[in-house]
């Protein structure tokens, strides 16, 4: 029993982090209509970033957000700039061709400058904080109270501010926001970059808990799309439902199913999720079978 | 192979010189003189090598194409049905004593099956979950010829014995392999042509540009679209075949990589998706220039020719979204003398 909910709950905090790294896409998908493949890849350079203040500055990873959070907003608005905005009057193929490409890119300057090797940062906590017989990792529980937060500031930004009423009416008719005056050009830039950013905080909440290597990416790309289908595409609290069935479903089946189903484990999930609940959990309208552009 | 189709009843025949859709063109023929003449003459073996990699890559974008340009089917899987064609023609010859010549076409059968299977499982899917769904597809088949160790060899991979034979299709010339990967770079071309010009190529069209019209005109958009993938699959595990037998050696982390299924669909997105010569030129193109790379540079840049492709493909992209068949159909336009 006991081990049940040490697996239940190292779960929930799990996909509460898996969560924080998803936000940045179903923002993105929410308001632009578009996929951006490198998105895993903003959080491999992320984490190297992270991982290299870590080392060379012999800061802990949770400070180094304060510098990497800036320079992936930073890193998205040039993506935007260079990638996304020439790409988006182009056919629908245009940018997902074009963000795919970025990916392989971004992963092979990984692999020249760092090598293959797994990069990871030393223990920050030495111990774990424990409830009855349960233990709790000290970074995992920060991790989760920093997606809770971050959830909570930006359903508030995005509810009460300026700038989250005009992303809103964007999202609602961009062209009729256009009318009313909202540079939606730019709005598009913010949530780009912004969701960059959001990458990037994740990434140094996750730098205590995994390693870093060129083809990271991959696996949690696929973790924030089963993410944000589950929860329904641009939806901030789907995120963090969807994130914490996944964290519980992984937690359980990597102790209770053969070891060699670790490895595919992101890869069937997915599947498994496109194939029997395209919709999302709640059964959201055409989560899934939407089309890249409209 | 002048499948001319409904065309030929308005216009009188003659032979295009560009290439057209569901026509053969002079241009076509030209180029298959040029790699005939190729493969006759005597070049160096390191030259001859690149050739017939160009002709082997360009038969598997052609393949990818079928889905990816023709039926609107984009996938980042294509290296499962490559791996799926390679080991089952291998594991049939190493474990059974099976001819390739058989084999190939139980690979290309197999990969098919697979091929289907995933299209009916993305069924629901559209756009960027289509494409992930094939990325993860492609996974699972890794992982699980990894760790599938009594059939495929695990980590380690399979060999086939390199004694040269014709029952064996192990050759001890370079040239030989050449005349087989331009026979199936041929036969791809001329399956490709002939689904341009037939009723079930318009279907395919269809359903790419608009599947609800399609479907309410009496196209069954779930059908094309299996077909489509099963044909496009079984001709990329022909194709994984011959690779076996080319290199002798298969192993998941190479024949099953994402970076094998990227390969396959950059060739024809440079040279223009859902044409015919599109995907040739590209593999014409890039093939020689990733050997070029890799020999120069050899391992002590992993990933350079990657990052040299990936950086083409958005230039490429942005600024040339028809590829080189664009640049050609621009051409075919081009009246300087009037």
């Amino acid at each position: 029993m006991s081990t049940l909910g040490q697996l239940v709950i190292s779960g929930i905090l799990i996909g509460g982090i898996y969560a924080l790294m998803s936000i940045g896409l179903t923002l993105i998908f929410g308001v632009l209509r578009i996929v951006n493949f490198a998105h895993g890849e903003f959080l491999m350079v992320a984490m190297y970033g992270a991982w290299a203040i870590t080392r060379l500055l012999g800061l802990n990873p949770y400070v180094a957000a304060v510098a990497i959070v800036p320079a992936m907003f930073l890193f998205g608005a040039i993506v935007y700039r260079m990638i996304i905005n020439p790409a988006l009057d182009k056919p629908h193929l245009v940018v997902v061709f074009a963000t795919m490409a970025l990916s392989i890119f971004m992963q092979n300057v990984a692999l020249m400058m760092m090598t293959a090797d797994l990069m990871d940062v030393p223990p920050i906590f030495g111990r774990s904080i424990t409830i009855g017989p349960i233990y709790i990792k000290v970074e995992l529980l920060l991790g989760f109270i920093i997606t809770i937060l971050c959830t909570v500031a930006l359903q508030w930004m995005i509810k009460t501010t300026y700038l989250g009423k005009a992303i809103r009416a964007t999202v609602q008719d961009g062209e009729a926001a256009m009318l009313m005056g909202i540079p939606v050009p730019r709005i598009f830039l913010i949530t780009f970059a912004g969701g960059s950013a959001l990458v990037g905080l994740a990434a140094c909440v996750m730098m205590p808990l995994f390693s870093v290597f060129p083809t990271v990416g991959l696996n949690f790309v696929l973790i924030a799309f089963v993410i944000v289908v589950l929860g329904g595409m641009g939806s901030i609290e789907g995120a963090l439902l969807g994130g914490i069935c996944v964290g519980v479903v992984q937690s359980l089946s990597s102790y209770y199913v053969a070891p060699a189903f670790g490895q595919m484990f992101f890869f069937v999930l997915f599947l498994f999720v496109m194939i029997f609940r395209p919709n999302g959990l709640l059964g959201q309208k055409g989560a899934a079978t939407i089309g890249m552009n409209e | 192979m002048l499948v001319t189709g409904a065309v030929s009843t308005k216009k009188p025949m003659r032979v295009p010189i560009l290439p057209e859709r569901g026509r053969l063109s002079w241009f076509e023929l030209v180029l298959l003189l040029v790699c005939i003449g190729l493969v006759v003459a005597s070049i160096p073996s390191s030259l001859r090598d690149v050739i017939l990699l160009s002709f082997l890559f360009g038969g598997l974008a052609l393949a990818w194409n079928i889905a990816g340009g023709y039926a609107g089917l984009i996938s980042f899987g294509h290296a499962a049905f490559f791996g799926v064609g390679g080991y089952t023609s291998t594991i049939l010859l190493v474990h059974y004593d099976i001819t390739p010549w058989i084999g190939i076409w139980f690979g290309g059968t197999i990969a098919g099956v697979f091929g289907a299977a995933l299209a009916l499982i993305c069924a629901r899917l559209r756009g960027p979950f289509f494409i992930l769904s094939t990325l993860a597809f492609a996974e699972v088949v890794r992982i699980g010829a990894l760790n599938w160790s009594s059939l495929t060899g695990g980590p380690e991979g399979l060999s086939i014995m390199p004694t040269p034979g014709l029952a064996s299709m192990v050759f001890a010339s370079k040239a030989t392999y050449a005349w087989l990967m331009l026979g199936y770079l041929v036969v791809v071309y001329a399956i490709t042509k002939a689904l341009e010009a037939s009723r079930f190529g318009y279907y395919l069209f269809a359903i790419r540009d608009n599947e609800d019209a399609a479907s309410a005109a009496g196209v069954n958009p779930l059908l094309g679209r299996t077909l489509a993938m099963a044909l496009s699959a079984a001709l990329t595990g022909v194709g994984g075949s011959l690779f076996a037998q080319y290199f002798l050696y298969l192993d998941p982390t190479y024949v099953i990589s994402p970076e094998l299924s990227f390969q396959f669909a950059l060739l024809p997105a440079v040279g223009g998706l859902g044409t015919a010569i599109g995907p040739v030129l590209g593999s014409f193109l890039i093939t020689p220039l990733s050997e070029l790379l890799r020999s120069y540079f050899g391992n002590s840049a992993a990933g350079l020719h990657l990052v040299i492709y990936s950086l083409g493909l958005v230039v490429v992209m942005l600024y040339f979204p028809s590829g080189l068949a664009g640049a050609l159909a621009k051409l075919a336009r081009w009246r300087p003398f009037s």
